[in-house]
This record gives C-alpha cells, sequence and structure tokens, in this order.
C-alpha cells in the first residue's frame, strides 16, 4: 500500500513534518485494520462501514436502533454492534456459528417481517467469518458515552491512500480515493473531458455564471501544460466566484431579507451587509475557521465600543453576527396574549440553533428541546446548554424588537464627514428659514382685519376679548373649563408678550374662544378669510415633552351640542410631525374626522394658520396655511359646516404652547388685495428656492453612516436558563450553564469562558463557543470540517459524500467514500500551515483547487453501459454527471447571455413585488431587477417566481439543500414568460451587433448559449431554421429579427443550456 | 389506479419508473422523478403507505374558511348563552387572545333549527348547509393548539407549529400522484381579491419536493402562470420553434440516452403544450348549464365569486385533479367586532355555493370518492370581545365532512354547555389529518418522508398521538 498521506508535492522530510509523520503512521496501523483487514479468502472481506453498515441499517436499525432499541441492542453503530444487548453479545469474529446475529438471520426470525436476500447472507456471513473487520475492541466500547463512536464524531485523522492498480488516469489523491472503490467493481474512472465542457463546468461551478466567448477561446487554445489549472485559478480569482459560493453558504445559514413569522413577513433592510461580508470573505478566502468563529462572536472578538469609530475589519466582525439573526423572528410584531409573546420569542432562538447546528455540524437537534434526542446522541440538557451560549443575546426577559438590535460603527471620519455635512445643512436650513420668514412677514399682503390680538398691552385684560364659552353660549367648555388669566392649570395666561397655554395633566378637553363672533364664510366667490398665528413654543417649561399637539377651533358657537346649526367647532389638531387632521362637530353625531389638511409639521418658531375660499356656490375651500402660505393638502366643506362662531384655542391634557399675533382677516375676490395675495405667492416661490436647494441637499444626504443589524449580548451578566421540562416553556426545569455538546466534547479542549476583555460588556460565552468548535485537533472541529468538505464535495458533483447534506449524525446516511472524506477533511482542517506549500489550514479556495484539479472532477460525463448497469446513481463517479444549473444560474445564465446582467456587487436588496396576478418579480425590471438573483430581496413569502418554478426555496430555516425538479411550467416559463422572451430578443441584438454574417452569428448564439461550437448539421439546421422562420413572421417589421430572437430562444430553452457537464 | 404497493416491494426503483412511465404519463414520472436526492439514500416512504383495504377517496375538496368561524352562532347551538347574555362568564377563567377585551357572556342572536330526516341542528344562516344535513358529518368537538392565527393556520394544513412544512395536500399527492398528467395534482383557488393570511405559506410542500405544492390558478388572464403563448407568437413560428426545441433535447439526449430526467425534461414540452389546451378548457364555465349556474349562486352577486370557484373545484376534481383548496382572502371570518353581523354576509357568501357543491358531487356520482372539508384554523369564544366581537378560541370549533366515505348525517362529539371547550369525543387537528388520509386509503403512520435526520409524518403520531376516528367513517 502506498502512503502517500499528504499532497504529493509536499516534502515530509523536514523535521517539523517528520514528528507528523510519525504520529501519522501510528495512526496507519489502526487504519490498515480499518480498511483492510487481514483475511485470507479468496475474496475481499466486506468492509463494515460499506457494506455491513447498510445493510444493518437497512433491515435492523428500525428496532434495534437509537430509537426503540429493541432487546436493548443498538446496531446503528460500531460500538453498539460490538456491545450487544441484553441476550450478550451478537457476534463472534471468526466464529459464524457461534454468532447469534448470523443465527437469527439466518433462520430468518430476523427481521420478522423481511428477511435477508441470499446475497445479503453471504455478506455477512463473509464478514464474521473474516473476524468482523471494522469493528473497535469489546474492552473500548465498554462505558464509552453512547453514539460517540459514530464516526462523525471522532477526530480527524490521517488516511493512508488506498492501493489502485490502473494508475493511467489519476491526477492528485482523490482519484486514489476513487479509482480503488471503482476497481472493486471492474470499473475505471472516464476519460477527460474535451476543453470546452470544462470551462462550462468550472465557470458555472465556481462563479454561477457562464463563461464568456472571449474565456472559452483563450482556455481552449493555452498551449500551456498546466492550461486547466491556470483556468481554475481565473475562476478562483473572479469576484464572482464569492457571489456563488456565498449563496451556498447564505442558503446553509438561513439568510433571508425579511422577519417571516407572521403574515406581515416584514423587510430586514440591513441584512444586506451580512450578506456582503459573506461574499467578502470567501472571495479573500478567509480560513473558514476564522469565518466560523466571526459571525459566532464577531463583536467580542472585534474589540470594538460602540460610539467610536472602527476599522474595516472590526465593522466585517461586527456584520458577521448577523449570522446569529437569520432565524425568522415575529417578535416586531408580537401582539398576542404573554403566552404567545414568549412563543414568539422562544421561536427565535430555537430557529438560532436550529441554523447553527445544522449549518455548522449537519446535526439536528430540534428534538432535543422536548426530551433526549431519540436518534442522535444529543440530550435535552445539551440543548439548553446551547441556549445558554445565546441567552445573553436573546434574553427572553428583556427582549429586543429586530428592528432595534444594531450599532453604529462607521471608518475613521466617515462619521464625523457625514455628520458635518448634516450641521452644515441643518444650519442652512434655520437660516433660510429664518430668512424666509422673515420675508413674508415683511411682504404677504395684509387684508381687512376682523380680528388681531399681539398680547403686548401691559394693562391686557385678556377675559375681555376671550371666554371659556362659545360666543352666545352659556356652558364652559372643558371639566373643569379653562381659566382666563391664569396660570392656573388648565388656563391661558399672557407672559412675555405671548399667549401661553398652560394645560392640566389630566383630562381637561377644554378650549378658550373670542368673545367675538366672525363671520367663516365669505360672501363673494374668490372671497377669502384666513386666520394666522405664531406658534412660540411648543413647550412651557424645558423640562416638559412638546405638546402632542397643537389644537385650535373655527366656528365656535355651541358646546352643548344642542344648537339648530348642523356643523362647527372645526377642530384643527396640528400634527407636530404630519398632515393635520380636521374634526367636524355635528350636534348629537359626535366628532367625526372630515380629513386631513397640510402636511407640515406644527414646529415652533413659524407661523400657522387656516385659510377660508369660497370656491363655487356654496362650497368652501379649507387649506393649511404655513408661513402665510397654503401648504399640502386641503379640504371643501359646505357653507352648513362653517356656522358664525368664535375662534378658539384648545386646552387639552398635556398639551402645553404658546402663540402670539393672532390675526383674522378677509381677502375680497377681486380686490387689490386678492391680486396681492397671487403676487405675493409668486414672489415667495422665488424667494423659497434658496431653502429648496438645501433642503434637497439634506434629503439626498444618505442616513446616518455605519448602522449594522448585530447580535451581541445585551449586558456581561446572563440570564438563568433552565431545562424546560417536556420543553413546556412554563415549567422550568434544572438549571445550566453554556456548554459545547457533550457528544463532541474531549478533554483537551473545553468550553472555556476567558474574558473578552475592558471595552465590551459582553459574557464572552459565544467566543467560548467559537473557539470550541474551532479548536484545532478537537472533536468538534473534526465534525465541522466533515461537514463543510462534504458540502463543498456536493456543490462540485451534485451528490455528497454523505448524500443528504444536511445530517452526519447517526440518523444520517453513511458516506459514499468514508476514507476521502476523512483525507479531504483532514488535509483541510488538521493539516499544518507550510510557506513553502503555499498550505493554509481551513482554507476553502485550496479545497476547490484540489477537488477541481482531481482527474474525477475533470471526468467526461460520457456514457457507460456496464458501469451503468453496476452504479446506475453514479456513487462510485464512473463518470461527471450531467447536472441541471440551479434556478440563481438559470436565471443569472439568460442574463449574462442576453448581455442584460447589471453587475453591480454588493448593497441593499433589490427590492420584488408581487403582481396581481399572484407572479413575483423585480420592483425594477430594467435597474436593479436584472442583478444576480443573490441580490434580489430574499422575502420568505415572496420568492422571485422565477426562481421559484427552478426550485429555489422558501427560507424558513436554513436550506443546505433542494430537490431539483422537473416539471412541465419550467418548460412554460421558458417559452411562454416575458422574462424570458425578452433575453431571446436582446441575445439576438447583441449577436446582430457582433457579427455581420449568419453562420458567424450561429457560431457565436453556440459558443454563448452552450459554450461550445456549433457542429456542421447544427449550424445547417439553424441556417434552415431562420429561413423558414424569416418566412412565417414575413408581415413583421424585421422577420430576420423575429426569426433570430426565436432561435435564440430555443437556445436558452434547450436542456443543453440549463444542464451541465 | 394500480396498486403502487404491489408493485412497489421487490422491485428495483428503476424498474418501478419504467413501469409507470407508460401508465401515468409524464407528469406522474416527473413527480417521481423530482424526489431524487431524498429518496436515493433515504427510502422515501409515499409509496408504501397504501392500505391493505382502500379507501373510498380519491379526491378532496377543502373549502377553508380562515379567520375562525364561530361555532356558536353557526353549529353548535347553546341556549346557556342566551341565559346568561350580558352576564359575567361562570365557567371560570377562558383562554382568550386579547387579554384585555375580554367581555361578558354573548349570545347569538341566531336561531337555530333542526335540518334533515336526521334532524341536525344548525343556525338559520346555513339554511343551504341544513339542506345537505342528511349527506355530512359535523364534528362539534374540534381541539387546536394555539390561539394565534398563523400558528393555527399551520396546524391545520400541516399538522406542525413549525413554519415551512408541507401541507396535508402537498402529503396526499405526494403518496398519490396525479391522474389527469395535464393538469396539477393540486389546485389552489385562492380569492381573486387577494391572498388570505400567510399567503402561499398555506399551500406550501415543506420539505417535500415543490411538484407537490399548490397550484394557484388566477382568477383572470391564464389561470396559471405563463400558460398562454405570448401575443405575437403565431401558430406557425411557435410549431416550428417547439419542433427545434425537440430537435436539440432529442440530440442531447442521446449523448445521455439513460437520463430519465432528460427524458422527462423532453416529454414536458409536449405536456406543456397539453396543458395549455386542458387549463382553459377546465375553467371554461360556459360548458356549464344554467341550472348549474344558478344552483351554485352565479345568479346572485353576494356569492357569485364564490360560488365561481365552488364550481371551478368540481370541474377540475371531475377531470381527475387530486387535491383543491379554496381559500378567502385575509381572514374574514375573524369576527372581533360585529360577530353577528359580518357572520350574515359571509354565510350569504358561502352557503349556498358550499351546499351546492355537495349536491352536484352527490348528483354526478363522486361524492362517493371525494371528500368535502369545510372548516377554519379554529372556533370562538362564548364571550364578548369588546361590545359585540368574539375573541379566537382553540378549545373548542365545529367544521363538516362530506362524501368520501364519511357518514351523512352524523353528529360527532359536543362542546361544554358554553361552547367553549370540547369535552365529548374530542377530535385534534392531528386525527382529523389521520382519519383524513384513511378515508383516502392512506396509513398515516407509514406515510412519511426523510427529513431533519427521521422519518417525518403528516401526523407525526408517536408525538401527537393522532388517532383515526373510526366513528367518522361509514
Amino acid at each position: 500500500m502506498t502512503q502517500r498521506l499528504q499532497f504529493r508535492t509536499q516534502a515530509v522530510d523536514r523535521p517539523t513534518g517528520q514528528r507528523r509523520v510519525l504520529r501519522v503512521l501510528a495512526i496507519v496501523g489502526v487504519c490498515l485494520l480499518w480498511v483492510a483487514p487481514l483475511y485470507a479468502a479468496d475474496r475481499p472481506a466486506p468492509r463494515f462501514t460499506a457494506e455491513i453498515q447498510p445493510l444493518l441499517k437497512r433491515h435492523c436499525v428500525k428496532c434495534h436502533g437509537p430509537a426503540k432499541q429493541e432487546a436493548q441492542l443498538n446496531l446503528s453503530t460500531a460500538s453498539g454492534v460490538i456491545r450487544g444487548g441484553m441476550n450478550g453479545a451478537v457476534l463472534v469474529p471468526h466464529d459464524v456459528g457461534n454468532s447469534l446475529l448470523w443465527k437469527r438471520v439466518a433462520d430468518d426470525e430476523m427481521p420478522p417481517e423481511s428477511p435477508l436476500s441470499e446475497d445479503e447472507k453471504a455478506l455477512l456471513k463473509n464478514w464474521i467469518a473474516a473476524g468482523a473487520p471494522g469493528l473497535p475492541s469489546r474492552d473500548k466500547v465498554a462505558g464509552a458515552v453512547a453514539g460517540k463512536d459514530h464516526w462523525a464524531f471522532q477526530p480527524l485523522q490521517a488516511v493512508a491512500v488506498p492501493a489502485v492498480r490502473d494508475k493511467s488516469r489519476l491526477a492528485n489523491e482523490i482519484d486514489d480515493f476513487l479509482q480503488s472503490e471503482l476497481e472493486r467493481q471492474g470499473l475505471s474512472l472516464a476519460p477527460a473531458a474535451d476543453r470546452a465542457t470544462l470551462i462550462r463546468r468550472v465557470s458555472f461551478d465556481l462563479t454561477g455564471l457562464p463563461p464568456t466567448v472571449a474565456e472559452i477561446e483563450t482556455f481552449v487554445n493555452d498551449p500551456a501544460p498546466n492550461a486547466y489549472s491556470r483556468m481554475v485559478d481565473r475562476y478562483l480569482a473572479s469576484p464572482h466566484y464569492g457571489e456563488r459560493w456565498g449563496k451556498y453558504w447564505l442558503d446553509a445559514a438561513g439568510y433571508a431579507d425579511s422577519n417571516g413569522y407572521f403574515n406581515a413577513d416584514s423587510d430586514r433592510p440591513l441584512a444586506y451587509r451580512y450578506r456582503d461580508w459573506v461574499v467578502r470573505a470567501l472571495n479573500s478566502d478567509k480560513p473558514f475557521d476564522q469565518f466560523v468563529r466571526g459571525q459566532i462572536a464577531g463583536d467580542e472578538m472585534a474589540g470594538f465600543t460602540p460610539g467610536n469609530s472602527a476599522s474595516a475589519e472590526v465593522i466585517g466582525l461586527l456584520e458577521a453576527t448577523h449570522y446569529l439573526r437569520n432565524s425568522q423572528d415575529g417578535t416586531g410584531e408580537s401582539d398576542g396574549n404573554p403566552d404567545e409573546v414568549r412563543v414568539d420569542r422562544y421561536t427565535v432562538i430555537e430557529g438560532t440553533i436550529q441554523n447553527m447546528m445544522n449549518s455548522l455540524l449537519g446535526l439536528t437537534i430540534q428534538c432535543a428541546k422536548c426530551h433526549d434526542h431519540k436518534f442522535e446522541p444529543i440530550t435535552q440538557r445539551d440543548y439548553y446548554q446551547l441556549q445558554a451560549v445565546l441567552a445573553p443575546v436573546y434574553n427572553l426577559q428583556n427582549w429586543v424588537k429586530p428592528q432595534e438590535r444594531f450599532v453604529y460603527a462607521s471608518l475613521p471620519g466617515e462619521f464625523e464627514a457625514w455628520d458635518s455635512q448634516v450641521k452644515t445643512l441643518d444650519a442652512a436650513i434655520t437660516r433660510e428659514k429664518q430668512r424666509l420668514y422673515d420675508w413674508a412677514r415683511q411682504h404677504r399682503p395684509h387684508g381687512t382685519v376682523v380680528l388681531a390680538d399681539d398680547f403686548d398691552a401691559a394693562d391686557l385684560r385678556l377675559d375681555e376679548r376671550w371666554s371659556n364659552t362659545a360666543p352666545g353660549d352659556n356652558t364652559p367648555a372643558g371639566s373643569p373649563p379653562a381659566n382666563i388669566g391664569s396660570s392656573q392649570a388648565p388656563g391661558v395666561y399672557v407672559a412675555g408678550g405671548v399667549l401661553k397655554v398652560q394645560a392640566a395633566d389630566g383630562q381637561s378637553e377644554g378650549w378658550v374662544s373670542t368673545k367675538q363672533k366672525i363671520d367663516w364664510t365669505p360672501a363673494e366667490i374668490g372671497g377669502v378669510i384666513q386666520v394666522t398665528f405664531d406658534l412660540t413654543a411648543v413647550r412651557l417649561n424645558d423640562a416638559d415633552p412638546p405638546a402632542e399637539r397643537v389644537g385650535y377651533y373655527l366656528a365656535l358657537h355651541d358646546f352643548q351640542n344642542d344648537s339648530p346649526v348642523a356643523g362647527g367647532n372645526l377642530l384643527i389638531d396640528g400634527n407636530p410631525k404630519a398632515a393635520t387632521t380636521v374634526y367636524l362637530d355635528y350636534p348629537g353625531g359626535g366628532s367625526k374626522s372630515a380629513g386631513e389638511v397640510g402636511g407640515t409639521g406644527y414646529q415652533a418658531g413659524r407661523n400657522y394658520g387656516i385659510r377660508i375660499t369660497h370656491v363655487k356656490q356654496g362650497r368652501y375651500q379649507l387649506e393649511h396655511l404655513v408661513d402665510f402660505l397654503p401648504d399640502g393638502k386641503s379640504l371643501t366643506l359646505a357653507e352648513a359646516d362653517l356656522p358664525d362662531g368664535g375662534f378658539g384655542i384648545a386646552v387639552y391634557a398635556k398639551r402645553n404652547f404658546a402663540v402670539d399675533n393672532l390675526v383674522i382677516e378677509r381677502f375680497e375676490g377681486q380686490s387689490e388685495s386678492g391680486t396681492a395675495l397671487t403676487q405675493f405667492r409668486k414672489n415667495y416661490d422665488v424667494e423659497k428656492q434658496a431653502l429648496d436647494g438645501v433642503q434637497k441637499q439634506r434629503a439626498a444626504l444618505s442616513d446616518r453612516p455605519g448602522k449594522i443589524a448585530w447580535a451581541s449580548d445585551l449586558s456581561d451578566t446572563a440570564p438563568d436558563v433552565f431545562v424546560l421540562e417536556r420543553g413546556d416553556y412554563a415549567k422550568p426545569a434544572a438549571k445550566v450553564e453554556p456548554e459545547g455538546l457533550a457528544v463532541l466534547s474531549d478533554a483537551g479542549h473545553p468550553f472555556q469562558i476567558r474574558p473578552v476583555g475592558e471595552t465590551r460588556k459582553t459574557t464572552g460565552r459565544r467566543l467560548a463557543f467559537a473557539h470550541w468548535i474551532t479548536a484545532p485537533d478537537s472533536t468538534a472541529a473534526a465534525l465541522l470540517a466533515r461537514v463543510q468538505v462534504n458540502r463543498v464535495w456536493h456543490r462540485h458533483f451534485g451528490t455528497g459524500i454523505v448524500a443528504p447534506v444536511d445530517n452526519l449524525g447517526i440518523s444520517g446516511a453513511l458516506p459514499s467514500h468514508p476514507e476521502l472524506l476523512e483525507w479531504l477533511a483532514w488535509n483541510f482542517a488538521a493539516r499544518s500551515a507550510s510557506a513553502e506549500t503555499g498550505t493554509v489550514p481551513w482554507s476553502l479556495k485550496q479545497l476547490h483547487r484540489v477537488i477541481l484539479n482531481s482527474a474525477a472532477y475533470r471526468q467526461s460525463s460520457r456514457t457507460d453501459e456496464v458501469a451503468f448497469q453496476k452504479d446506475p446513481d453514479n456513487r462510485l463517479l464512473w463518470r461527471y454527471p450531467v447536472r441541471r444549473l440551479d434556478a440563481e444560474a438559470i436565471r443569472d445564465a439568460l442574463l449574462a447571455v442576453s448581455g442584460d446582467l447589471n453587475p453591480q456587487v454588493g448593497g441593499p436588496f433589490a427590492a420584488t413585488k408581487r403582481l396581481d396576478t399572484g407572479e413575483v418579480v423585480p420592483a425594477d425590471p430594467n435597474g436593479s431587477g436584472r442583478r444576480r438573483s443573490l441580490y434580489l430581496q430574499q422575502r420568505r413569502t415572496q420568492v422571485t417566481s422565477l426562481l421559484a418554478v427552478f426550485d429555489a426555496p422558501t427560507i424558513v430555516f436554513n436550506s443546505p439543500q433542494r430537490p431539483v425538479s422537473t416539471m412541465p411550467l419550467q418548460t412554460l416559463a421558458l417559452l411562454n414568460s416575458e422574462f424570458v422572451v425578452e433575453r431571446a430578443r436582446n441575445f439576438a441584438r447583441r449577436l446582430e451587433s457582433a457579427a455581420d454574417a449568419d453562420p458567424a452569428r450561429v457560431r457565436l448564439a453556440w459558443l454563448s448559449a452552450w459554450n461550445r461550437e456549433p457542429e456542421s448539421h447544427e449550424l445547417t439546421a439553424a441556417l434552415e431554421f431562420l429561413e423558414g422562420q424569416a418566412a412565417e413572421h414575413a408581415t413583421d417589421n424585421s422577420p430576420r429579427e423575429s426569426a433570430w430572437a426565436d432561435l435564440c430562444q430555443m437556445l436558452l430553452a434547450a436542456n443543453e443550456f440549463l444542464y451541465v457537464e | 389506479m394500480c396498486d403502487h404497493d404491489s408493485i412497489y416491494r421487490g422491485v428495483s426503483r428503476r424498474a418501478f419508473l419504467s413501469h409507470y412511465a407508460g401508465s401515468l404519463g409524464p407528469l406522474a414520472l416527473t413527480y417521481l422523478l423530482a424526489d431524487k436526492i431524498a429518496r436515493a439514500d433515504a427510502g422515501a416512504k409515499g409509496l408504501h403507505a397504501l392500505l391493505p383495504e382502500s379507501g373510498r377517496a380519491k379526491a378532496v375538496i377543502c373549502l377553508f374558511q380562515h379567520g375562525g368561524p364561530s361555532q356558536m352562532d353557526l353549529f353548535d347551538y347553546k341556549p346557556a348563552l342566551t341565559k346568561w347574555n350580558g352576564k359575567p362568564y361562570p365557567g371560570g377563567s377562558l383562554e382568550t387572545h386579547f387579554d384585555k377585551q375580554a367581555g361578558n357572556v354573548l349570545g347569538s342572536p341566531y336561531r337555530f333549527q333542526k335540518y334533515g330526516n336526521c334532524g341536525m341542528e344548525m343556525s338559520e344562516l346555513l339554511p343551504q348547509t341544513g339542506s345537505i344535513a342528511d349527506d355530512i358529518t359535523l364534528v362539534r368537538s374540534m381541539l387546536t393548539e394555539s390561539v394565534d392565527h398563523e400558528a393555527a393556520l399551520r396546524l391545520i394544513h400541516t399538522g406542525k407549529f413549525l413554519a415551512g412544512m408541507p401541507a396535508m395536500a402537498s402529503w396526499v399527492v405526494y403518496a398519490l400522484g396525479s391522474e389527469n398528467a395535464n393538469l396539477p395534482a393540486y389546485v389552489v383557488l385562492s380569492d381573486p381579491g387577494g391572498l388570505p393570511v400567510d399567503g402561499d405559506k398555506n399551500w406550501s410542500s415543506g420539505f417535500l419536493s415543490p411538484i407537490y405544492q399548490g397550484t394557484p390558478f388566477r382568477a383572470s388572464g391564464a389561470p396559471v402562470l405563463n400558460l398562454a403563448t405570448p401575443s405575437g407568437v403565431s401558430a406557425g413560428t411557435r410549431g416550428r420553434q417547439l419542433e427545434l426545441l425537440r430537435e436539440f433535447n432529442r440530440r442531447h439526449l442521446e449523448r445521455h440516452p439513460e437520463n430519465s430526467e432528460l427524458a422527462a425534461r423532453l416529454a414536458n414540452v409536449e405536456t406543456a403544450a397539453r396543458m395549455q389546451l386542458a387549463v382553459p378548457d377546465v375553467v371554461d364555465l360556459s360548458q356549464e348549464t344554467e341550472a348549474t349556474r344558478d344552483m351554485y349562486g352565479l345568479n346572485r352577486p353576494e356569492s357569485r365569486e364564490y360560488g365561481t370557484r365552488c364550481l371551478l373545484a368540481r370541474r377540475l376534481i371531475e377531470k381527475g385533479v387530486r387535491f383543491v383548496q379554496l381559500f378567502l382572502k385575509g381572514q374574514p371570518w375573524d369576527t372581533h367586532n360585529k360577530n353577528a353581523e359580518t357572520l350574515k354576509g359571509l354565510c350569504a357568501m358561502s352557503d349556498q355555493p358550499s351546499a351546492a357543491l355537495v349536491k352536484d358531487l352527490k348528483q354526478r356520482g363522486l361524492l362517493e370518492s371525494t371528500i368535502v372539508l369545510w372548516t377554519g384554523e379554529f372556533g370562538r369564544l362564548p364571550i364578548s370581545q369588546g361590545t359585540d366581537g368574539r375573541d379566537h378560541n382553540r378549545r373548542g370549533f365545529s367544521l363538516w365532512l362530506a362524501g368520501g366515505g364519511f357518514k351523512s348525517g352524523y353528529v360527532h362529539g359536543a362542546t361544554d354547555e358554553f361552547g367553549y371547550e370540547s369535552v365529548e369525543k374530542v377530535v385534534t387537528v392531528h386525527d382529523l389529518h389521520a382519519t383524513l388520509l384513511t378515508a383516502l386509503g392512506l396509513d398515516h403512520r407509514r406515510l412519511t418522508y426523510p427529513h431533519d435526520g427521521r422519518d417525518a409524518s403528516l401526523t407525526d403520531a408517536d408525538v401527537t398521538k393522532a388517532q383515526v376516528v373510526r366513528e367518522l367513517l361509514a
């Protein structure tokens, strides 16, 4: 057996390497037993992991597995088999006759319903006869934690590369492992694929986009012996690599741009910063262990104090923590009873744990919420210990809603630059407002004064002109009614030349009114009456909160609602921040909203008011005035709504403010003053331009920079976390402390909380977890590496070495090539760094490079009748599988080939919308809607229809793997959707401008869409099609163009476009 | 239908597929192919789930009543409510959704009467449902697990609290496939006015393949997305295009002759073309007589839209669609205020068409093989919310079933004196699922799919203790 333990290129005779080699050799001794036991019979002994374990899993584990353990027998793990059950050992190595397992099976006693086939029996018998190789020794098993011996729960081991007979096709160690398995079946790796096939395969694999024609031509014509690996390196260096592989990680991590859970499915406008961080991290080949640590505890690693500026690296670490926020989170919308709110909160933590355990360790854990996991060696205690890791972030008693979990961190100077711009502009706005106000006051036309009060006279007797009853009414408003001329609340009084409104704290829905009765309905069409006043303050004491409303009345005539008059008592309920509501008071009918006016909020220092214009017979327009000019929305009222009555000021609870310079005046429609008003408005618009300019600049200024939706501990003291009895939120039982999973624990790598540092008040629990799960040579890191390596393999070959990639636990499938998986994982995570070979631990790009440079990856997809009969599912990889592109690659390729792809990288999501037809499409189809699918809003309840039809998932939890469906709706989308039809049209236009003659265009079309030269019969067929199709389109404006678009569409709808060989 | 089980047992999956490719047509084939990943290694078991003695039902129509219909105003007569009307509820504490708005006992203003030979008691709001009393099973003792709409919807549709699980209908089509290759197996007739609460999550296939998810038929334009050939494309140009596409795909397939997925995709070009004819045909209501249209309430403005969809449901079932589900916009039965008034309008909309559907299926001989299920996600409380509303109630609600082997003229279970809590012969949503699957000839314990490291099922009977309610079945 050759013992190429590391990459062929690596020298092993260096002193540091030597120690490692010795260790490795020692392990190999064990491995030899494991993979190739001494067995003298004429055929090789059946192997436990590859043959016996699947057999047991198929037939026995349902009853004798972790869930039921009938007869206390668990045949799901190697140690379970050796341990035996209540009837003692089930097998005696080398002694078939005395092995209970064999006896039961031989008699067809077991399995009770469907006995083993003769072949299976022979397999089992041979294995026992060969000494039951592949099992641990019996004394090792005694007393171990149940399930601890599962293959995936072991520390990484260096694996010997197996011997193969035919070495002609081998490119690197991956091929040795695959070829040795193939040879067992009398098969072999397929010959290499041609270059055009390879570049299409590599380009889609690494970037999710088709190769360009130039890229194809460069590679196909590259005479260098390492042309292939150079091509691979070019795509690995492409910024699109991070977009492609970032999306895979985001799916595994459960990323979405919305909160989910409730019907509202509100947006996550800042999640994109995490998405972009992932893309950048992959592009820069951030070692995977660091990548993981940042996502779990970036904030604790960053040494960042909120309020300070930060480096790009630190900002990245804060962005990375959004990983812990990918779960659904409806707590921003929770509105149920306290029990339901608690459920909503727990759901966030539970979803986060599920995302973490599955994306990192390929384990399903949620069963352990209510009881010890039946299928995995995960206890309920384990589950709540993990909750304790997250509890300082997701504190149930001190909950923070998702929209409030953010921090500001920006690059040095970034905030200051923004802040100084804001301050400059705000000052300019204030200045311009004041200038405009002064100008308006000076230049405004004056009408005939009906009533004026400047509250300036020293001997002012307020009660001569103001009253708490309406003109002609005896009953005062309010309970208690407002005091006139008294600061006793509720009351109004004059001080400093202004009228102060001092409301009571409690209910005091009263007002004060002018004693003068005013005619609010000018007789003439075009006649105007207006009331204006300066709002000098919206609080009377600095300590007071600002008034919630600034209210005043028109047409006050009767408080008791027993007047024969229909309308009046018109409340203008001035809103500080939005449009102002107008309420009409109908006798007996209560107060009803008549609608809204204005739009500018009530702020101290401006002039406000209402203008009533008689617009046509019996109709009166009500306009809101700000600085004497109409503002925003207006209303139209009937004459009956505006009876004669007083002007009033509302004295409402907690609404203190001050007014001055109250003027009510009248303008006649066609009079001089009416014209003056028109002229004033024109001049005002000119004067206002300067203000408009700075306001526009202010609006254009982005929001405060550096807002990051992060996850961080709320304080450095953690809330208590308890095991919940049967998962019942109302039944806390034993208190637990944070800890890693027991089954992955190893003495050398404990879960250990260390001080995080002075800068931040956090508990350090997540940092401890991050180190626990990535600690070199630890059991946890071994599983982390296996899961990730398997996932990468799955993306390159369409099927994982463990096929369902989301489960490497006991209940998961067994690896098709256990030694290969181990070798890949060991090389990924356990090899030490080497400057000489450029080896970096946890380098994903290195992992891609090894896989893509294998002969296995470079095989053709050719058919082989014999191999197909023996291995129809191609689990042994006797050829490269033919694979359909996923939804994102299909859409992105359509855009790329048609020349429409918007190359913008990163930034906020491109919004999508749901049309009336139910179809979900990008909101801006020709702009952001042409960006890569990664950037389309990943709204949980609104998956873009074209992506959904090609199996893009609705993200609820994470989605490490998708099914591939084949259904007529996909064909319909390719034939009839506007999106595809438009792509075809633009593809045809692109070809038209790129080449003159039809044959040259056909060649370019084939190279663009299918990434290969057309064969001669294809060229002929295409030209014939164009000819005939142009004839069909004879009545079109340009039959030739239509024919080309039709050809292009079929190229894009064809299987050759959708599949990669 | 062939007997899946006998074919499947003892033969390879591939042989099974090739057998089926001939008998069920390309759509069924693609249904089966789509699951490759999960099936390859874990052995999906949808096809093992047939019961030895087949159920009578082959299809289901679910008339889903979003919001929680008020059982005590519709199906569950409670004189005590009238007696205690306006007085504090005498029965102890109630589980509410909106804690602070709980009021006094609220009697129903509607009279109840006995309908049919069986004497089933129902509200005067439901005279037409009353007229089918002898054809339905009324369950008055339902129980669910949440007073939150979304969670209760997930429970009744998927059997799970967690979001993202497969809908009951997805399980059914996963097990039974389609009988018409040219129509989707699971059709959703959503309200043209808008999506129901929880939107398309209501008909998601969750972790089952997307081919088992509901296909919404749109109310206007082409019923299925991208069904219509783009305007301006003539039959001639499209025909030549398809010819070219076939040729492309045929040559591609020649390079991989054993690839059944590529073969299925080639066949899909034909299936898609047939769908383009079959779907517009099935939604063409002009083929119905005036009498039928009238029967479904198409001549009354208040029931026209809902009636149209009920009629459409029958047409789809006739053509071999497995599962049809009607949804309402938003959650109209969520009567937090003006309960009595709102119910009147809702019954005017749905009473006649729902009953007409049962009558029509019966007269066409389809009721034997079609289950009609009328239900919401929970019920309502015996006390008022505010002055005239009713809050959510998970502990007691009513639903009815017709056809497909369910009893006729039968009332099952009872709530307490006030209609608050189911106390007799309580039926959980899981029991309902188990019973529905049984009626379809499926073993709810064996209809599983590998997910999350275990064999997941609709009922998860080990955890939920779901039981088949034999008494509901004739």
